[in-house]
């Protein structure tokens, strides 16, 4: 070190200089990823050519050719007989939408689906508590209430509560959401002090929520009563709204079902396990088709002759047992992923075995088995569109029964290129928010 | 060692600790499949003590402390904590495991759950303990643990030293009158295995009633009462610190702990 001077001591970083040119940006993504070799050239030419003529053409089709308006496919074919007839579309959209169901009571499954959205909406909101109590309503309750606002008609003393409770809960969940938005505290909060039940003991706080809700109740009760929308039978149900009722129902029943077969799978009880493993293997056994194909045909001859099943109904059921058989895998999947440890650390915290399963193990279950899950939902949501073959109006057939029409014969390409778009739409939807999920509920928890 | 050394040996040690049995294993025995892991088990803790347990691996030892709180089931023999028969009676085992905590080799805290959510689940959903309450509690305990700033990040962000940490205030979370701790350092890199004995050593002095299985000689030195030695699933030889260490009995004690202690 004694030949050193200070000036060669002292560390001088080098000035930062900007990388060769043609190394980053587009171009250089460009010349590394598309352009690197004569093959890769020419792979990148070809497959460029590809893609350009299939857009173009289908473009050619779909946009520039395409008709838009017309009376019937004979007057589409003579103004262009190589473009899209897009105004067959446009004529049944309303048919592939809602099937038969009466124009003038359209409202309904709007309405339905409005207040769907509106009850699960503030579980995506910031600053509202109890957020899996209103989905779980929204599982529980809203069936019940949206079921009598599409079917409409005469109601029983007991639906006539169901609904009412369904009215109730979801202007308390609102009423909720607000106040929590408003003031930051919750609405049970404000029901204790207005009752002037906030200082006494913890154990008697359920009362005065419970009066409240039993007031509301009757109150909401008696103002239904006159309200009987018309009846409109399952038969006229069709379209996207049918579709959407089979798959909601399945997807929804899906995942409580398939946990406890799940969890039954895995009892250390002989009986239930058995049975559990005996209904998941035959299930998964046998095609979702055959299992329609029984529901509907073969079920009511095993029952009295004086019952009369719903042939909807019946199908709802069909594919509920059918999800139920495949989630249960899955999640006996996720199941087995979580270490002993964390059964033996909450068992050694004395927690039972259902809160066990509902605080430790389930959640982390549960992430983890959120693309499987959903990959399971897509592909019942797809799967529906076998109740076309037996005689449900859904989607699909509601596409297909367009080309049998007298006016429209033979416009078969268009309107399954639509049902294409609307499956991918639905789809897509899915697929993105699962992987939403996985990157926000992932984060911060890095396992070790 | 002989009946009459044994009965001394016992003596001397009830002598130092208040005289109630909390934990009393009378001829346990138990089976894994064919492999007989426990025979003829005889123990009592007396309230307070501080017993360290250590025997090469596959004594038993572990299952052992792991059958005190029923995660293992034994076949044969009476278990009875704080004078409570364990047996297949749910209640039983739930009122056994409100009051034993038990630490693990490797921490098993929730990832899913923060530091501080770790440390308020059993007390409010067991104990029924209200959440500003139970969250007083584990602050005080993590305080304890000398981790009360760690207390919103998640299992996954701190070190084995500091989840171990963790584990033990989750742990003291429920109040109870037993810890049993299960190789607690077993599974920590050495320059952290300090961190969790002093907080071990801290408990002990506070009068906690303790079962360490550990390979932690210096610590077994410094808190227990009396070291259990075990060995193809007996207890070969158990004495206070200083004759165990100074003047151990069987050979099979003698080799142990040459093989321990000379590296």
């Amino acid at each position: 070190m004694a030949n050193l001077d200070a000036a060669d001591t002292t560390f001088r970083p080098k000035p930062n200089l900007p990388p060769p040119p043609n190394t980053v940006g587009a171009v250089g993504w460009m010349r590394k990823n598309l352009f690197s070799s004569v093959l890769n050239t020419l792979l990148t030419l070809g497959a460029m050519w590809l893609i350009l003529s299939v857009a173009y053409t289908l473009f050619d089709w779909g946009v520039l050719k395409a008709v838009w308006v017309a009376e019937n496919r004979r007057e589409c074919l003579d103004r262009s007989p190589d473009g899209a007839c897009w105004a067959g579309v446009i004529h049944w959209f309303n048919t592939f939408m809602y099937g038969r169901y009466p124009y003038a009571e359209q409202w309904r499954p709007n309405l339905g689906l409005v207040i769907l959205i509106l009850w699960m909406l503030p579980c995506w909101l910031p600053r509202v508590t109890g957020k899996i109590g209103i989905a779980l309503s929204a599982v529980i309750i809203f069936p019940f209430l949206a079921g009598y606002l599409f079917a409409g008609g005469e109601k029983g003393l007991i639906l006539q509560i169901l609904v009412s409770a369904g009215i109730v809960t979801f202007i308390t969940i609102w009423l909720h959401v607000l106040s929590c938005l408003l003031t930051g505290r919750s609405l049970p909060v404000h029901i204790l002090g207005i009752t002037g039940f906030t200082d006494k003991d913890d154990r008697l706080h359920k009362y005065p929520l419970i009066g409240a809700f039993g007031l509301a109740l009757i109150v909401v009760l008696i103002l239904q009563s006159g309200w009987e929308p018309p009846e409109v039978g399952t038969n006229l149900w069709g379209g996207l709204f049918l579709t959407l009722v089979i798959s909601g129902v399945g997807i929804t029943t899906a995942l409580p079902s398939g946990v406890l077969l799940a969890l039954g799978r895995r009892s250390r009880m002989p009986i239930i396990r058995v049975s559990c493993i005996a209904f998941i293997e035959l299930f998964r056994s046998v095609p979702l088709i055959t299992i329609l194909f029984m529901a509907v045909t073969m079920m009511p001859l095993f029952l009295p002759e004086t019952v009369t099943l719903n042939r909807l109904v019946q199908v709802i059921i069909a594919v509920c047992l059918f999800a139920a058989a495949y989630m249960a895998e899955i999640v006996r999947g996720g199941l087995q992923a979580i270490p002993k440890g964390q059964y033996e650390a909450a068992q050694s915290m004395g927690l039972n075995y259902w809160k066990m399963m509902a605080l430790v193990v389930m959640p982390q279950a549960l992430k983890l088995m959120i693309p499987n899950i959903v990959g399971n939902f897509i592909g019942l949501f797809k799967d529906t569109t076998l109740v076309s073959i037996i005689g449900l109006y859904d989607l699909l057939l509601m596409l297909k029964a367009v080309s049998q029409n007298p006016q429209w014969n033979g416009l078969y390409l268009e309107p399954f290129m639509f049902g294409t778009f609307v499956f991918f739409i639905f789809c897509f939807a899915m697929s993105t928010y699962s992987q939403h999920l996985e990157r926000t509920l992932g984060s911060g928890q890095v396992r070790r | 060692m002989s009946v009459d050394e044994m009965n001394v040996a016992a003596s001397q040690i009830k002598s130092q600790v208040q005289n109630e049995v909390v934990i009393e294993l009378v001829n346990v025995n138990k089976w894994f499949g064919e492999f007989h892991v426990l025979k003829d088990i005889n123990l009592s803790v007396y309230k307070g003590e501080r017993i360290v347990i250590c025997g090469p691996s596959g004594s038993g030892k572990s299952t052992l402390i792991r059958c005190i709180n029923r995660l293992e089931e034994h076949q044969k023999g009476d278990i009875l904590v704080n004078g409570v028969t364990l047996d297949s009676n749910l209640k039983n085992i739930d009122a056994i495991r409100g009051d034993v905590g038990m630490v693990f080799q490797s921490f098993n805290l929730f990832p899913h759950l923060t530091v501080l959510e770790n440390c308020t689940l059993a007390p409010i959903w067991v104990k029924n303990t209200s959440k500003r309450e139970a969250e007083e509690t584990a602050m005080h305990y993590l305080t304890r643990v000398k981790i009360p700033e760690q207390a919103a990040k998640y299992p996954g962000q701190l070190s084995g030293g500091q989840q171990q940490r963790v584990a033990i205030a989750r742990s003291l979370c429920m109040n109870p009158s037993i810890m049993l701790f299960d190789e607690p350092t077993s599974a920590l890199d050495p320059e952290m295995i300090s961190e969790v004995l002093d907080v071990m050593v801290g408990l002990a002095e506070s009068g906690m009633t303790m079962i360490v299985v550990t390979h932690e000689m210096g610590f077994a030195n410094k808190v227990a009462d009396r070291i259990i030695f075990m060995d193809q699933g007996e207890i070969v030889e158990q004495n206070v610190p200083a004759e165990f260490f100074g003047n151990p009995k069987s050979e099979r004690t003698k080799l142990f702990l040459s093989q321990i202690l000379n590296h």
